[in-house]
């Protein structure tokens, strides 16, 4: 036991002469990424100028720390990650801070989760080959980002997988919980490896074109034609699969043509934008797509991409709604910015971590989200953070951050895994909201305010949490409405909000109870709007 | 594009920052009690009995007695001369007076997900278009936002079929239903006294009403700060949920799931299983001024198979009936000496019918020619409308299709059909398509 100490004495020593343990990788991306971000502010105020805006100050560290764990890591910052960040002298300490955050696990889980999200939003619980599909489509996910794997190539790998399944067999081995290699078949057969649904798809999370509204008739917004969107779903035409459950999936990987449904015209695979396949010897269509999906020169490719990375941290995207950046009406806020990210993201081979360091690192994004000025109403002059809701799987994770709550037992088997607290959580949060119009339900409320999750944490008696904050000697009242609020809101308790709290506690409350008080402090600030928020 | 009604986003910043927002949650709120069944001012109510699996037409309101495909069952007699319908069914059978029979529904979906979603939101599912259901349509246009009661309570519902059937959509989760007694495809059994709880409702019971007064307060004074620094949408629709929360939870309003308080007779004359104790408190919801409430009959444990009956179809149809009988009769009563029937629409229906030829004991899914049936309020009772062949197998006059019911139920209802709501992709969309027409004939 000495001897670890001693071990970790000396370490900590040795690395107590270079600044942290979590220094910017020190090569050209990061001399870039800072460079981008320098763009981007310069970017933004040009508009802030000609609008006559005036910007919100920047937020302080409290807030920065809390926002980009949601943002990066899915969830609020514990409070030992507060406490050494606020004490932190270092001038870098938030660029250090992100990368903290990108080499972690958090950041895995929340783009995984994002991610499986955006590629699979057909959420059926009771399509059983559906959820048994989901642990090798979630590994495949989680892979992309574990192993930073640039988004060109993650998209080809998505569009271009392999799809053959023989059905039931394949169902059986995943009923028995073989080993299964990661995967991203669950795409597809959400999709019911239909050609109009993988076109959609396709062309709205990777081109940023909602193609389907032409699917019946032309676009009614956009110069998109009928026959457009049959020439993209005919990329996807070789795909067959049996009606019933547990079909097989097949392919002919010479198809390329389709019939439009209800005519008898006939269109070959055409890329969007006009240009002509180069088809190439035994190379199926998909892969045809595919490269030219990923294409550095795809007008779309890189565009919709930083749109929706910068809406990921933003809120809204520098066009809105994220997926129409085809809508003649959708202009963009800031057309230089969205130029410049995109031709950056494919300079630097679409390397996701680069260009959200360029974002998290620029003043834009370290704006505060309070209101001080008239002109900053306007969301899309980014004058301020916007206030953003958290997902589900933010809120639970940052009430289970807050509360010590950890859930029990493995990995969930999906037939079994309905109804852990977690699920249940995530089903009663789900949301479609748009995130700068975030809403709650009364449900919601109810659940929080009243839920088992919460209540247990609140309960003066049963609490571990509470119990490790109320019975700590080194802690007078003041010390414990801080813990509190370090460990929910992330931030120190200001002056008012310090004397409200601890005259309250040591009033006992309506139970003339200190421990009880705490507990009811601690209750209203999970309940607060700022603790359910992303600001 | 803001969901919160009638205040346009910047009168709620301008509200928030006045601090017009900030009352304390106890006290006044308890004084919200006002009882809305006798206000002369009284919107009409909509109460849904959704009948989930197709129930079979030619065994309950469109028989074809003397036919091959006729069946077990009889006709009996009902409260007009010249409309019978099934004898399982007789307590059902003395309303016919109030209710609109339509016997030629035609809508070509015979997929349960499919079609139950094209019967409860108007629409057929269509990419990305989140379509509301038709609850959270009619409780938005019907609802306030100062009620204790949300505007739309849907009971035991198995959404577990088609979940997006059920939901508000690209509404919204302001106009989602509060749910009770959720099935989520587990057979709920009677255990209604649990079920038909509002999840949630109050604190555990070791909280005292004094201390979970005082924790109120506590976040009510957090949540004014934060909005009063960060005004916008998300802070406010918490700061309204919340208080929508407490409203429920602290004024008479969370009474109205109280069962108890009615006396046995009455709870026995709706049936003591789940659906016909949600029928009950639908109606203690609709004298409280809820616009919007569905109960589901389906998937039970004596009727695992709900009215999806592909096997022994009499059997189950009969023990259907046995439960739908007794709690729709009774519902409509109720209504009625409470002096609520003719403001209260309610609809009868399921996702399509079943078909008239039997085959080994079961009937299948059937959309060409079905029932629905509408009652009470906004409704010219005592009618047929349309008329399908000897042999049940097609409509043969009056066609109607799904979005012209829902059409007539929006008429009926006093709402505008033809109005607008934004979508999730941009563009706004019709609460029901407009090449709609709603069936005039029953329109009062």
């Amino acid at each position: 036991m000495i001897r670890y100490r001693f071990l970790t004495a000396a370490v900590c020593a040795l690395l107590a002469a270079a600044p942290a343990l979590a220094a910017p990788p020190a090569d050209d991306s990061t001399r870039d990424a800072k460079a981008l971000a320098d763009k981007i502010d310069k970017l933004i105020a040009e508009r802030w100028a000609k609008e006559k805006v005036t910007p919100a100050p920047a937020a302080d560290d409290a807030e920065f720390l809390r926002r980009a764990t949601l943002d990066l890591a899915g969830r609020i910052p514990l409070v030992s990650e507060v406490r050494t960040f606020l004490a932190d002298p270092a001038p870098d300490k938030r660029a250090r801070a992100i990368e903290r955050l990108l080499k972690g696990p958090g950041y895995v889980n929340h783009f995984a989760n994002t991610w499986q999200k955006l590629l699979v939003p057909e959420n059926d619980p009771t399509n059983f080959e559906l959820l048994l599909n989901v642990p090798p489509f979630q590994a495949w996910v989680r892979r992309q980002f574990s192993e930073n794997v640039p988004y060109d190539k993650m998209v080809r790998e998505l569009l271009t997988a392999p799809v053959v399944s023989d059905g039931q067999a394949a169902i059986f081995r995943l009923q028995r919980g073989e080993r299964t290699e990661p995967s991203p078949m669950l795409f597809y057969l959400a999709k019911e490896a239909k050609p109009e649904e993988l076109a959609a798809a396709t062309s709205r999370l990777f081109l940023g074109v909602k193609l389907e509204c032409a699917q019946c008739h032309n676009h009614p917004f956009a110069k998109w034609r009928r026959e457009q969107f049959w020439e993209t779903a005919a990329f996807f035409a070789g795909l067959s699969r049996d009606t019933n459950r547990f079909g097989t999936t097949r392919e002919l990987t010479d198809r390329r043509e389709m019939a439009i449904p209800g005519t008898d015209r006939v269109v070959q695979a055409n890329f969007l934008d006009g240009s002509e396949p180069r088809w190439k010897y035994k190379v199926g269509p998909r892969v045809t797509l595919a490269e030219w999906v990923t294409s550095a020169d795809n007008p779309f490719f890189a565009r919709a991409a930083a749109n929706r990375l910068w809406a990921h941290f933003f809120g809204i995207g520098i066009v809105d709604p994220v997926d129409d950046l085809g809508d003649d009406k959708a202009e963009p806020s800031h057309p230089e910015l969205l130029d410049v990210l995109a031709r950056e993201f494919a300079a630097h081979k679409f390397d996701l971590k680069f260009l959200i360091r360029a974002i998290t690192l620029s003043k834009t994004y370290q704006l505060t989200s309070a209101y001080t000025d008239p002109s900053q109403e306007e969301l899309r002059l980014f004058a301020k953070m916007p206030v953003k809701g958290m997902t589900a799987e933010q809120l639970f994770d940052s009430v289970s951050a807050a509360t010590g709550y950890r859930e029990q037992g493995g990995p969930q088997n999906p037939f079994f895994g309905a109804n852990t607290p977690r699920s249940e959580f995530l089903t009663k949060f789900a949301s479609q909201d748009k995130r700068t119009e975030s809403t709650t339900s009364i449900l919601q409320a109810l659940a929080l305010m009243n839920g088992k999750l919460v209540a247990d944490a609140t309960n003066a008696e049963r609490s571990v949490t509470l119990a490790g904050i109320a019975d700590a000697p080194f802690l007078d009242t003041a010390g414990k409405v801080e813990a509190l609020y370090l460990g929910t809101l992330s931030r120190l308790p200001r002056s008012q909000e310090r004397e409200r709290f601890v005259k309250y506690i040591e009033d006992g409350g309506a139970k003339k109870d200190r421990k009880q008080a705490l507990a009811d402090v601690f209750w209203a600030l999970l309940n607060s709007s700022e603790f359910m928020l992303n600001h | 594009m803001t969901r919160l009604p009638t205040l346009s986003r910047r009168d709620w910043l301008r509200l928030s920052t006045a601090g017009v927002l900030g009352a304390s949650m106890s006290g006044w709120l308890e004084s919200l009690a006002a009882d809305t069944a006798s206000n002369p001012q009284r919107k009409r109510s909509c109460i849904l009995l959704w009948m989930a699996g197709g129930p079979s037409q030619t065994d309950t309101f469109d028989l074809k007695p003397g036919h091959a495909n006729g069946g077990e069952f009889k006709e009996i007699a009902t409260s007009v001369p010249g409309i019978k319908i099934g004898e399982h069914l007789p307590k059902v059978a003395t309303h016919v007076k109030h209710m609109a029979i339509v016997r030629s529904m035609s809508t070509k979906e015979g997929d349960h997900q499919r079609a139950t979603f094209y019967l409860r939101t108007g629409y057929l599912p269509q990419g990305p278009i989140q379509y509301p259901s038709i609850g959270s349509l009619i409780s938005k246009e019907l609802g306030s936002d100062d009620t204790a009661l949300p505007n739309f309570v849907s009971i035991a519902p198995n959404r577990f079929l088609s979940p997006a059937a059920f939901g508000s959509g690209f509404l919204g989760p302001q106009f989602a239903p509060l749910v009770v007694g959720d099935g989520n495809g587990v057979f709920q059994g009677n255990n209604y006294e649990q079920a038909l709880k509002v999840q949630d409702l109050q604190p555990s019971s070791e909280i005292s009403r004094a201390q979970a007064d005082a924790r109120i307060d506590l976040m009510h004074g957090l949540a004014n700060d934060f909005v009063s620094s960060r005004p916008g949408i998300a802070p406010l629709s918490h700061q309204a949920a919340y208080s929508r929360a407490v409203r429920l939870m602290r004024t008479d309003a969370a009474r109205a799931f109280d069962l108890h308080e009615e006396p046995d007779q009455v709870r026995d004359r709706y049936g003591r299983n789940l659906f016909g104790q949600g029928c009950l408190l639908a109606r203690r919801l609709v004298e409280r001024g809820v616009p919007f409430v569905e109960v589901s009959l389906g998937y039970t444990n004596e009727v695992p198979v709900g009215w999806d009956t592909h096997q022994d179809n009499f059997n189950n149809v009969k023990k259907l009936c046995g439960v739908l009988d007794p709690a729709w009769a009774t519902l409509m009563s109720d209504l009625e000496q409470r002096g609520l029937l003719d403001s209260t629409l309610v609809v009868w229906m399921g996702e399509f019918g079943r078909t008239p030829t039997i085959r080994d004991k079961g009937r299948d899914h059937f959309p060409n020619a079905w029932s629905t049936v509408l009652a009470g309020g906004g409704i010219k009772g005592g009618q047929v409308v349309g008329k399908t062949s000897k042999d049940g197998m097609k409509v043969e006059e009056r066609a109607v299709p799904a979005p012209d019911f829902l059409s007539t139920v929006c008429r009926a209802l006093g709402i505008d059909p033809d109005k607008q709501n934004d979508s999730n992709v941009g563009r706004p969309i019709r609460i029901v398509e407009k090449t709609a027409h709603p069936i005039k004939e029953v329109l009062a």
